[in-house]
């Protein structure tokens, strides 16, 4: 059910807030959470904030844009009167927020509903969301593979129809790998364009929090409401001037299905092919900066000798990074830099990028691996391939799902200039047009809020 | 630096194909009937690369970076101001030394509005203010549409070195470069998209035409004994010539961008747009405003000037690039080495006040292992797949 629809619904008086979130509830009890997705459910909170809903429309008031619209959290937004835990057993007793993150504010602000947090690798670290605590989340289009990650819970409770969007965050790809191996838009925004204040930071070079959607028309309203009242944004040339699509070329060609081969070729077939400079390079700085930032985020947990209650798989990732020399971290953001002054020139002759979300469908968990340059890697490190080198220049970046109903997900992003948002939305207008893209639900989705 | 020679080498190929344009025209000049076809051509050429100039030309690109006057000022004053004073000076200081008409040729690309493209690009490399050369290569280009045939029209009838022109070339002017360029422009909304998606298409033709105008201008001066008045000595005579300008202007835009205190990246943009002159404008301006005859020895200091600026804005671009790294960097430190080793992990961690479980250490070894390759892939040295 979209967001849009709910909210209408509500807002119009022909279904109250209270019963849409008694439905949500309902349904992801009755899913028994197989998939993994979910961390905490919110009922409480949930019920009050539906309550107030319901009384200003009973004032005559409209709650807002995403009235009675429930909604879950990837669980490392602070949410008042809980631990923020990023996923992580040393968290677990954290002491609880004292305010909702501004993200999380600005959602209830429009009448949306918090009823979950849910699933993730832990503090962000992986592109598959194995977490030690709350298990592995599994794609609801075949729950033997992989949800994707970090932000995987999100990705599945939204793909599986239980919740009609979510929040998740991307610091390499942490929303557009999930979101491509499990069918939906995911939204990484301009480095910096949604607030960041309640989230717990991984490498803060890169975090960006974005939502996941099931339609296009939510992920517009979403953008609007998390924006609040920010200014800032550029769209040089706005509506009604044809969009000049570029393909990019190299190891995004390189590493990629062969339908989303096919699918580029029709989305562009004369589009330019655009080299991104060295892309291998900036893989490698966004590398050792994350690490980097990421160590040192969890430095004082290893000072205080708390290091062997972090999950095993993460805790050495990040151990490594606290000992990374701090020269080679400024010349990794040196060469940054360098890479991203290089690419302002591409911007005068292109409105929107088009590459792969990922370099391959959904892998299964039994055999948790990428094929990177012919080369079998694990899937936790490098199913982030593509998206890496793009959250290394800060641009936003949409990813969208292919559409091929009855088969596994697979994804694009198409990338945009500094504050281009909105002109990637019209580009993922054009393709639900011509039915290149849109979401295909999996066998079995929960069919929705009955309105 | 390889992005910055991709680039040169990408242009001088057609580079490459002007000589050989040239050389066809000297082999094989368009004789008897067949000239007034040819001119008739180039006619049209020269209003249909116009007319495309007019299209691409983006004022939300304009808009975009205006705000910074100041820059944008100091480098259309050194397009407009200092180079047309340099190239009188050079015409008043070599007047009896150099072939007159050579001379003019000087004297003409010192009053021509910047390159758009190139500019754009070597700033890129070199790490300056992109936005801000964007607008102040476009802003160049618009003016230089009227600024441009004005002070051809005041200077060189002024500085009279040895060609013709007269102000009778207003009409042409309005015909042949005003009236095509608006007619694009104002036709922007409709089919700048065309054109901007189509550029691949689009290259051959405005590629295509300028050659064509290149074809009849150097046919024509062939015809007129081009070869016997222009030897290897003035061709060396235009190179030196062309780098004493393009020094003289570049030393005084780097002194003047110190003097005004501009930001680095903003002294890149002054350097690279207010040094640079458009041979894509040049050329087919001159079909415009001289006398078939004349304008083979009008552009050929401009093609040599255009050659040199393009190696030697390589060069800068690929010098700043390095430099702006190397800046980022402390040198002393820069190649610490990672740790390795349980020794050498226990040393840094004690270092840093961080504990080291013994049941981390292999896995944090494993780990530093891959963030070591990722090093050395950084610094350019390992292959990307020895990951």
């Amino acid at each position: 059910m979209q967001a849009t629809a709910i909210a209408a619904a509500v807002r119009a008086g022909r279904v109250s807030a209270t019963e849409i979130v008694a439905q949500c509830l309902g349904a992801i009890a009755a899913s028994g959470d197989r998939l993994g997705a979910i961390t905490r459910v919110l009922a409480e909170r949930a019920h009050a904030e539906a309550r107030q809903v319901d009384a200003a429309i009973a004032a005559g008031h409209d709650p807002g844009p995403l009235a009675g619209v429930p909604y879950g959290v990837k669980d490392l937004f602070d949410v008042a009167g809980l631990p923020t835990t990023a996923g992580s057993a040393l968290y677990a007793d954290a002491a609880p927020a004292s305010a909702d993150a501004v993200a999380i504010r600005r959602l209830r602000d429009a009448g949306a509903v918090l009823v979950a947090t849910l699933n993730m690798d832990e503090f962000a670290y992986g592109f598959a969301t194995v977490n030690a605590t709350h298990g592995t989340t599994r794609n609801p289009h075949d729950e033997r593979r992989l949800a994707g990650g970090s932000s995987g819970g999100s990705a599945a409770a939204v793909a599986a129809g239980l919740l009609p969007f979510a929040l998740g965050s991307d610091t390499n790809g942490s929303i557009r790998v999930p979101a491509s191996l499990t069918g939906l838009y995911g939204l990484k925004p301009t480095h910096g364009a949604l607030p960041m204040a309640g989230v717990f930071p991984f490498a803060e070079s890169f975090d960006d929090i974005g939502p996941f959607a099931g339609s296009l028309a939510d992920l517009a309203v979403l953008w609007d409401v998390l924006r609040g009242d920010a200014d800032g944004e550029t769209e040089a040339d706005g509506d009604g001037r044809s969009l000049r699509i570029a393909r990019l070329g190299g190891r995004f060609q390189d590493n990629a299905d062969p339908d989303q081969h096919a699918a580029i070729a029709a989305i562009a077939p004369d589009a330019p092919v655009v080299e991104l400079g060295d892309v291998a390079r900036a893989r490698s700085a966004a590398f050792l900066i994350t690490a980097f930032e990421g160590g040192a985020v969890h430095s004082a947990a290893f000072a205080r000798g708390d290091a062997l209650r972090f999950d095993p798989a993460t805790r050495d990732r990040l151990f490594a990074g606290a000992l990374l020399p701090p020269a080679l971290y400024r010349e990794a953001q040196a060469f940054r830099r360098h890479f991203v002054a290089g690419m302002a020139a591409i911007w005068a002759d292109h409105d929107v990028l088009v590459a792969p979300a990922t370099p391959c469908v959904a892998p299964p968990i039994a055999e948790p691996t990428v094929a990177i340059d012919g080369v079998t890697a694990p899937a936790r490190r490098d199913l982030g391939i593509h998206t890496q080198p793009i959250s290394f220049t800060g641009l936003p970046a949409l990813a969208v799902p292919l559409r091929r109903p009855a088969r596994l997900p697979l994804g694009l992003q198409l990338i945009g200039r500094p504050g281009g948002e909105r002109t990637l939305f019209r580009c993922a207008e054009m393709l639900e047009e011509r039915a290149l893209t849109g979401v295909s639900p999996p066998a079995g989705a929960y069919q929705g809020i009955g309105l | 630096m390889g992005q910055a020679l991709k680039i040169l080498l990408s242009v001088d190929r057609f580079l490459l194909w002007l000589i050989a344009t040239v050389l066809l025209a000297s082999v094989l000049p368009a004789t008897g009937s067949a000239v007034g076809w040819i001119d008739l051509l180039a006619d049209l050429a020269i209003a249909l690369l116009f007319f495309l100039h007019g299209a691409k030309l983006s004022r939300a690109a304009i808009a975009q970076g205006v705000g910074n006057w100041r820059l944008h000022g100091l480098t259309l004053g050194s397009t407009y101001l200092l180079f047309p004073a340099l190239g009188l000076a050079l015409v008043w200081v070599l007047r009896g030394w150099v072939d007159p008409a050579l001379l003019s040729g000087l004297l003409y690309l010192s009053l021509l509005p910047s390159t758009v493209q190139s500019s754009i690009a070597f700033t890129a490399i070199a790490h300056g203010n992109v936005a801000a050369a964007v607008c102040s290569a476009s802003l160049s280009n618009l003016a230089g549409i009227v600024v441009t045939p004005v002070l051809v029209g005041l200077l060189m009838h002024r500085a009279g070195g040895g060609v013709a022109f007269s102000w009778h070339a207003v009409s042409t002017i309005a015909l042949q470069l005003l009236l095509p360029f608006l007619t694009g422009h104002l036709l922007r909304p409709w089919i700048g998209g065309l054109i901007d998606r189509n550029k691949a298409i689009l290259l051959p033709v405005d590629r295509g035409s300028i050659l064509l105008v290149v074809y009849a201008a150097f046919g024509a001066a062939v015809v007129g004994g081009l070869w016997t008045r222009v030897g290897p000595g003035d061709v060396l005579t235009l190179l030196a010539l062309s780098a004493v300008m393009l020094g003289a202007v570049m030393g005084v835009n780097v002194a003047v961008a110190r003097l005004a205190g501009l930001p680095r990246e903003d002294a890149i943009v002054l350097l690279f747009c207010g040094s640079k002159k458009s041979l894509v404008s040049g050329v087919p301006m001159a079909g415009a405003l001289f006398p078939s005859a004349q304008v083979g020895l009008i552009v050929l200091p401009l093609m040599i000037f255009h050659q040199l600026q393009l190696f030697l804005c390589a060069a800068l671009a690929g010098y700043f690039a390095r430099q702006a790294v190397r800046a980022a960097v402390p040198a002393g430190d820069a190649r610490d080495p990672l740790p390795r080793t349980a020794e050498e992990i226990a040393a840094v961690a004690h270092g840093r006040g961080l504990a080291v479980p013994e049941a981390c250490l292999p896995g944090i070894i494993a780990n530093l292992a891959v963030l070591d390759t990722h090093a050395a892939i950084l610094r350019d040295t390992a292959k990307a797949d020895n990951r």
